[in-house]
């Protein structure tokens, strides 16, 4: 669910990329849930075919995905199905991400191929033949077969990479939740003490999305596919089909066809390695990076999904033929990888494979964050007493705080309050009864309520940060327009002033993503 | 008490002959308990005994003068608790203590008690104030044998201290231990399990240990992560602040410190 900041850094990128009515229109379905073109028309007091317009960009963009619901109705009513959309929080915030997709890509694959995403991410989706399209417009005619098979080659490298995949069903059908699964899902939320929050977009987006054999898979001849033949030769016995709407009875009017789009997942997945064996270079050595890197790198297109607990099983030999390929791995003998996986408290297999608790790398990534802001904000003896309630993880009671955290017992309870009070700590008080009353007070850090706390906190920075590359571009537009030529002396002094600033908030930006990454994504 | 243990820091060649024996010398010691007295064996007035006895009572807790005169029912006529407490100290039947709960008032307890943790603070406060000074003094000591060991234990800590002299008192392993575990909230030391491999070669398997939290030659503060170091990140005023607010982005003054070059 987002947060309140982050609807609002969300509504900014939109408003960025495709103007107001966009962004009204996803700011509406973020704070209201599902609705009808008709609704987000009166919600928005716009005429509905303005906001079908932009509702197809939206679509068109990965932003907004549209689905049946079903209405069983009253006793002896007719079902209702009305079409409705959800606007997509993460795909939004995803925009901010493309240049680093941009870089994995490149990393790994020829230039032809970057040039290929760069369009996906443009358009959102295209299919085969307006990829071949883009590709030829402005080139000769007589180099056209030529592009046409460079980019079936290109397109299907990035498939087989996982960097590219079929769009989902466009407006799939949902039905209501069986009283089972209602009755299952009361009957958690009572136990877990959590509010039934919206798993409705959970569920459009996993009955829209293709099935898992038809995902990645590229024939090099196709440019649209008939549905139903192709529904019908994929189908698993017992798997449920997913409908697609053909043109004539699509309430937008879109033709089914193979449309191709940048899989946000796989980058996603390699971001959360890369996390990892980052804090584990910080917190031990280069050798333990590596080894982790390996390890992951081996299991990494077995993972079924994007958050996995623990890495995916992987033999030694398999590990070390990775840690080969890469040349500062390529120093390391077997036994010392043997003894870096012993250090980083891999679970060892019967046949010597080996997984990794990758929850507990990146808890400890989140609570380097968050220590991080409680020592720069209240200083050291605020941090020693964050660490110390974070580490205990249940009630303390001040004394006892005082007495391990060396904090004078005068000063604790300040420092706890100030805590308290920006919410960091949570307090409780407890009245013993005996010869006479006394009370304790007690606190802990209480990691849900704070981490989302910080995760809203974090949207709201980014926010900021985006706003002041605005601010900082827009008053200096007269100097960044000088010609080159000008830009001396002290003007030149300014431009390079400016460009700096540009740098600096743009990397604090990139950095704070990479950390908003990990409370939200990872 | 604090500028002898700055001269022991400073001149630490000098501690076994110059400053800071007496501090030294009486900490992490049992303290010596003077025997426990029946009672006065000067005479003292009606009130004197009254005030005596019921400070007596509170025994190592002692009380503090506005409780006195409450407890002692001599209240509305503050004087003569006063008088009386000049007059038992003066024949050294009670002594003014300092207490970590009630710094600006006074406390009272009889000469024969020594005042409890509750009281003092416990073996680290001084005079009702936490030694920071020697505090920080034994977390360096510790810092320094850990860098110098790379990976120890407790008792391979408070060895090398000992060995080093550097104090006259004893530290406990358990002080020790207490010093290290404030040395790890400060993320200047890891706690580890010793593996009994590389660097834990000496040390058997399972046993806790520490090594230093950054390598050698790094940067001395904590590393600031993304919130950190951006101004927002650290506000104190970002519940204030939104795009159009009298507190916003584009005029924010800490933004503007941020990118002054």
């Amino acid at each position: 669910m987002a947060t309140q900041w982050g609807i609002k850094y969300a509504v900014h990128i939109v408003s960025s990329h495709f103007g107001d009515l966009a962004a009204k229109i996803c700011e509406c379905l973020l704070r209201r849930g599902p609705l009808s073109q008709q609704n987000i028309a009166r919600f928005l007091e716009t005429p509905p075919s303005q906001v079908k317009t932009c509702l197809l960009l939206l679509i068109q963009q990965n932003l907004v995905q549209a689905f049946t619901a079903k209405d069983p109705g009253g006793h002896g009513d007719a079902v209702k199905q009305t079409t409705e959309y959800i606007a997509l929080f993460d795909n939004i915030i995803h925009r901010t991400r493309f240049p680093k997709f941009i870089i994995v890509v490149s990393q790994e694959l020829e230039k032809g191929c970057v040039e290929l995403f760069e369009g996906l991410l443009q358009h959102g989706r295209l299919t085969l033949e307006k990829l071949i399209d883009r590709a030829k417009s402005g080139k000769h005619i007589q180099e056209n077969s030529n592009i046409e098979n460079a980019v079936r080659e290109n397109l299907s490298k990035l498939v087989h990479a996982h960097f590219v995949e079929r769009c989902p069903a466009i407006e799939p059908v949902l039905a209501p939740p069986s009283e089972d699964e209602l009755a299952a899902k009361k009957r958690a939320s009572r136990s877990l003490k959590i509010a039934a929050g919206p798993d409705i977009v959970q569920r459009v987006l996993e009955a829209a999305a293709p099935m898992e054999s038809k995902r990645f898979l590229f024939m090099s001849d196709e440019n649209c596919i008939d549905s139903e033949k192709a529904e019908a030769s994929f189908v698993d016995v017992g798997e449920k089909r997913k409908h697609s709407l053909l043109a004539s009875d699509s309430d937008l009017g879109i033709k089914e066809e193979v449309l191709w789009r940048a899989n946000y997942e796989e980058f996603l997945r390699r971001f959360r390695h890369k996390a990892c064996v980052e804090n584990v270079r910080e917190r031990l050595d280069d050798g333990a990076a590596i080894a982790l890197s390996s390890m992951l790198e081996a299991g990494r297109r077995l993972e079924s999904k994007l958050k996995t607990e623990t890495s995916v099983s992987v033999s030694i030999n398999a590990i070390y033929e990775e840690a080969m390929k890469a040349e500062v791995g390529r120093s390391m003998t077997l036994d010392d990888l043997r003894d870096y996986l012993t250090l980083l408290e891999c679970q060892k297999g019967a046949d010597e494979s080996y997984s990794i608790d990758l929850k507990s790398i990146l808890e400890l990534a989140q609570n380097e964050e968050v220590e991080s802001i409680v020592l720069k904000k209240y200083g050291k003896d605020s941090y020693r007493i964050f660490r110390l309630l974070s580490k205990e993880g249940h009630l303390v009671e001040t004394d006892k705080i005082s007495d391990t955290a060396f904090v004078d017992k005068k000063e604790a309870p300040k420092i706890l309050y100030k805590l308290w009070k920006d919410e960091y700590v949570y307090m409780q008080k407890v009245t013993v009864m005996g010869n006479r009353q006394s009370q304790f007070v007690l606190w802990k850090v209480n990691k849900a309520t704070l981490w989302k706390n910080v995760e809203n906190d974090m949207y709201h920075a980014a926010l900021n940060l985006s706003l002041r590359v605005a601010h900082e571009m827009e008053q200096g537009k007269e100097l960044l327009s000088l010609p080159v030529e000008k830009r001396v002396g002290t003007l030149g002094e300014k431009v390079n002033r400016l460009r700096r600033i540009r740098l600096v908030l743009e990397e604090s930006l990139s950095k704070l993503d990479d950390a908003i990454m990990l409370f939200h994504v990872f | 008490m604090r500028s002898r243990v700055v001269e022991a820091r400073s001149f630490e060649g000098r501690i076994a002959i110059g400053g800071g024996l007496e501090h030294f010398s009486t900490w992490g010691m049992s303290k010596r308990k003077r025997p426990v007295s029946t009672g006065p064996s000067q005479d003292l007035s009606e009130h004197e005994k009254t005030v005596y006895d019921l400070i007596r009572s509170k025994r190592d807790m002692g009380i503090r003068s506005v409780d006195l005169r409450r407890d002692t029912k001599l209240f509305p006529n503050p004087n003569v608790v006063d008088k009386a407490l000049k007059a038992l100290l003066a024949k050294n039947l009670i002594k003014q203590v300092k207490t970590v709960q009630y710094r600006g008032s006074k406390h009272y307890m009889a000469t024969e008690f020594e005042p409890s943790a509750e009281v003092t603070g416990g073996a680290w406060y001084n005079e009702g104030v936490l030694d920071t000074a020697f505090i920080d003094l034994l977390k360096e000591r510790c810092l320094i044998h850990i860098s110098s060991l790379k990976v120890a234990t407790v008792d391979m800590i408070s060895d090398a201290i000992k060995r080093s002299k550097i104090f006259h008192a004893e530290c406990s392993s358990q002080q020790i231990g207490e010093i290290l575990r404030t040395l790890v909230l400060d993320n200047e030391i890891l706690e580890v399990k010793s593996t009994g491999l590389g660097e834990f070669t000496c040390i058997p398997i399972g046993r806790v240990c520490f090594k230093l939290a950054r390598k050698p030659g790094s940067a001395k503060e904590p590393k600031a992560y993304a919130m950190a170091s951006i101004p927002c990140g650290v506000c104190p005023r970002i519940e204030y602040c939104s795009p159009d607010g009298i507190i916003k982005p584009s005029t924010c003054e800490y933004y503007n410190k941020f990118l002054d070059f």
